[in-house]
């Protein structure tokens, strides 16, 4: 019994990163048709500027949340103003903007990841903060994953919120729902498609920094954090953030335990099986009606 | 049209075919390198210019042809090696083609790259579990000459196949699909079957080439032969040359191979890094070698498409 509880909180607090990483760039995919397949390089960005502003000046890593968030919405309005509005514009059709904008993506990945590796250079990087154990239930846990694991469904919970009160979120699934009507009542697509896309880098941002608190980090750390977040938004289906904080914690407890079965060696491999599985049996997501 | 591509076809491999016996072996090896940038993008076009289904399966496709290899090279003879590269990839793509080839757009882009990773995964941990092993090094291997040949041999098959596949009813078929899928069903064509047919075919080179190729490589691990690398650089030369075009992604494979050979191992991130400005700026600024993939069939008959028209 202890040890399924374990696992089960080991899964969650997996989980909840997981679902961090995934709700951002589903939001971008959902309303603009944008798969930025960078998304991880942009983690990996927030990562590096929480252990560069921690290791300089001592900044406590939970203050430096909100600055990589501001830093990442910024350079989201760069990088949707320079590549994805073009990309959006001259797109003749829905499909020809998928298929561009992914390319684009792969660009931005080339571009960032190197350029960290330039930067930073290949070797491991990390700092320590709040290594002591904390106990729950029985088991024993670092305080900073407990921690990490905390705010990372905060702030997923937080943007629900956002999505289901604010005038802003409810433009948000109106031009989710109907781009055309959205437009029709008002809604203005210029404000609104740089502010969602700059989010979703500022939400991977967060991500990452918080990833530094608890793992090493590299500049080739994002990648799998990518194809994770493809593996959740599918799961949870494509546009609906609570589907991918569901999918998010769902996929930490089925790699938690299908590891703990089987062997670690066989994770990525039950990963990528869940989402091949999903995409051909269910493509529209497990929650699709 | 077809005489004249033919003739130019046999022209150039005639003057190929004599590389081994002519040049230096540095010059030799970068000529290797563009064929098979030649032969993965000509035939990755072939499926994915034509229907607008942007495969990533291509590093899936070399890998399995490439653990043909590390299987099979020292007990069987080389063509049987490297046909049955070929054909595993193929069977592979058949198989997975059926059941995803429903799916377009980002969907498919993403699965195609997934089942990439899962079978060099599925890979690692066989050969792990039942080799104790996690690469192989090749000790018994065809001479330079041979693979070159091979390499030649693959590449004109590509392009003949290529040149062959656009002009008749099966090619008709997979253009008819790209340019209005539902629209080509009621026209009876076979939509499903085409669009397997393709992909397998499509993948019998990337399967057979991965095969003849990390041969000379001496040692065969899961990242080097499934490195997504090769796929992302395939289907950036067909889009930059123009996917729907033949002759495009040949001249692409050309610039991008020397490319790589000269920048690549000296400044391997800078190298990366100008790829992806590059692969930006063109995608941005370049719609017209990119936009011909995606036109309607009548707006692709402009002069840099000649074999369709």
């Amino acid at each position: 019994m202890g040890l399924w509880l374990d696992l089960a909180v080991a899964g969650l607090i997996t989980g909840g990163m997981y679902a961090l990483v995934a709700i951002g760039l589903n939001l971008q995919y959902g309303l603009m048709r944008v798969m930025n397949i960078a998304h991880g390089e942009f983690l990996m960005v927030g990562a590096y500027l929480a252990w560069w502003a921690h290791t300089t000046t001592r900044l406590n890593p939970l203050l430096a949340l909100p600055l990589v968030f501001v830093v990442l919405f910024v350079v989201g309005l760069v990088v949707h103003r320079l590549c994805f509005r073009r990309v959006a514009r001259e797109a003749p059709s829905v499909e020809v903007l998928e298929a561009r904008s992914l390319l684009v993506g792969f660009g931005l990945m080339f571009l960032i990841q190197n350029a960290a590796f330039l930067a930073w250079g290949a070797d491991l990087r990390g700092y320590e903060y709040l290594a002591q154990p904390v106990e729950i239930a029985g088991a024993r846990f670092g305080a900073n994953r407990v921690l990490v694991f905390g705010v990372a469904v905060a702030v997923s919970l937080a943007l629900l919120g956002v999505l289901r009160v604010t005038l802003l979120g409810k433009a948000v699934r109106a031009m989710m729902q109907s781009p055309t009507g959205a437009q029709l009542v008002g809604i203005d697509e210029k404000v609104l498609h740089p502010v969602v896309f700059s989010a979703g880098l500022a939400l991977a941002g967060v991500a990452g920094a918080l990833l530094s608190m608890i793992y090493e980090i590299s500049p080739s750390m994002g990648e799998p954090y990518t194809v994770t977040a493809l593996i959740v938004i599918t799961l949870g289906g494509l546009g609906s953030a609570a589907g991918s904080l569901v999918a998010g914690l769902l996929l930490g407890l089925v790699e938690t335990f299908g590891t703990h079965v089987s062997n670690p060696s066989l994770k990525p491999l039950l990963s990528y099986g869940v989402f091949v599985a999903v995409l051909v049996l269910r493509p529209r997501g497990l929650f699709a009606r | 049209m077809s005489g004249r591509g033919a003739v130019a076809l046999a022209g150039g491999a005639a003057a190929l075919a004599a590389a081994p016996w002519v040049l230096s072996d540095f010059l030799l090896s970068l000529t290797l390198s563009c064929l098979m940038y030649a032969a993965l993008a000509v035939s990755w076009a072939l499926f994915s210019g034509a229907t607008h289904y942007l495969s990533l399966a291509t590093a899936a496709f070399f890998g399995l042809g490439a653990y043909v290899t590390a299987w099979g090279v020292a007990v069987l003879p080389w063509p049987v090696v490297v046909i049955g590269g070929g054909v595993v990839a193929s069977a592979f793509a058949a198989l997975v083609g059926g059941a995803v080839l429903h799916l377009r757009g980002a969907y498919f882009a993403v699965l195609t790259f997934g089942l990439g990773e899962l079978v060099r995964h599925a890979i690692t941990y066989f050969e792990k579990s039942m080799f104790r092993t996690v690469g192989r090094v090749l000790t018994v291997t065809p001479t330079t000459t041979t693979v070159y040949l091979t390499v030649l041999a693959l590449a004109v098959a590509a392009v003949a196949t290529a040149i062959v596949v656009r002009r008749n009813r099966f090619g008709l078929a997979l253009a008819g699909i790209g340019a209005d899928e539902e629209r080509a069903q009621t026209l009876g064509v076979a939509t499903r079957a085409v669009k397997v047919g393709g992909f397998a075919l499509s993948a019998f080179f990337a399967g057979a080439m991965g095969a003849a190729v990390t041969v000379r490589w001496t040692y065969i691990d899961p990242p080097a032969v499934f490195n997504p690398f090769i796929g992302f650089q395939t289907v950036l030369i067909a889009m930059t040359g123009g996917a729907s075009t033949l002759v495009g992604p040949l001249a692409s494979a050309v610039v991008f191979s020397l490319l790589t050979e000269f920048l690549r191992l000296r400044f391997p991130y800078a190298y990366l890094l100008l790829l992806g400005v590059l692969l930006i700026a063109l995608v941005l600024y370049l719609p017209r070698g990119i936009a011909s993939l995606f036109d309607r069939p009548a707006r692709a008959t402009t002069p840099e498409t000649p074999v369709r028209g």
